[in-house]
């Protein structure tokens, strides 16, 4: 017998149930699985900035010396970070305009805006693998002391994130593209986007220590 | 109504752990104390997971 079980009312959940602009109270169990995993990678890299902090903070000089060439080690913004790093901040735009476009129903914007955050994901992974090449090249690597250790871990971590973000959005660009998601179901699209803003936030935090915060000379020097 | 009112604020109960890295920090460095950067990172970091955790159990929480 056919019944309306399946009927919508005020009080179901929806993807953005419980954010600020949705008074119906209730959250999604994927987006409160993505935020609860958010959490956990928020320690994650706590734990890294922390050691990273650690060993800045007890070392006699940062950057110190690279014992290869005798010279401090010095990482360069230019041509390669900083592009990447403004690409990223423009990839958390248009993967929220693709989150806007499909509350509001428009699957055209929606693919568009979710197809360039997935390529400016991709285009970011290489320019951070040609990076590396380049700084192996002038002998700094995972084994050069603590600045090699710290470095590519904390940016290598991070990379690692940024791959698994642009498989999700892979995903959900092919999802997208074979028609699914609507203005009503969208769960995947909002966690996609919240994890992607989160590895967005991480980098701009990674960028400020590694590359803007001053370094520290020697004492007495 | 739930007594935190809205999910946004249960953020600040997060905040409360990034305040008592504050005061560590602020401590340490006034009594010119060696300071403990790793654990005053982790203290304020741990505030943003707290925010975040927080908000997902109030905003979770339907609203009867």
């Amino acid at each position: 017998m056919a019944t309306d079980s399946h009927a919508l009312t005020p009080q179901d959940h929806s993807p953005v149930a419980g954010l600020a602009h949705d008074e119906r109270g209730g959250i999604s169990n994927v987006v409160l699985g993505m935020l609860l995993f958010i959490t956990s990678e928020v320690m994650f890299f706590a734990g890294l900035f922390a050691a990273y902090f650690n060993v800045r903070a007890n070392a006699p000089q940062w950057p110190p010396i690279n014992a290869e060439t005798g010279e401090a080690f010095h990482l360069e913004i230019l041509p390669l970070v900083g592009p990447a790093t403004v690409l990223l901040i423009l990839s958390s735009f248009t993967c929220q305009f693709a989150v806007w476009a499909i509350r509001r129903g428009d699957r055209t914007a929606f693919l568009r805006n979710i197809g360039v955050t997935f390529a400016i994901g991709v285009t970011f992974l290489i320019m951070q693998g040609i990076d590396y090449t380049i700084l192996y090249s002038e002998g700094v690597t995972l084994g050069s002391g603590t600045f090699g250790t710290t470095y590519f871990t904390l940016t290598g971590f991070h990379g690692a994130h940024v791959f698994g973000g642009a498989i999700m959005l892979g995903v959900v660009l092919y999802r997208g593209l074979a028609g699914q998601f609507s203005a009503r179901h969208h769960d995947a699209v909002e966690a996609v986007s919240l994890y992607w803003h989160f590895v967005d936030v991480v980098w701009i935090l990674l960028f400020s220590l590694l590359y803007l915060l001053p370094g520290k000379s020697p004492a007495g020097v | 109504m739930h007594p935190l009112r809205h999910p946004r604020n249960a953020i600040f109960v997060g905040l409360m752990f990034s305040l008592i890295g504050v005061v560590y920090w602020f401590v340490q460095y006034r009594a010119d104390f060696h300071a403990d950067i790793a654990g005053v990172t982790l203290l304020l970091l741990l505030g943003v997971a707290v925010s975040i955790m927080a908000y997902v159990l109030i905003a979770g929480s339907p609203n009867d």
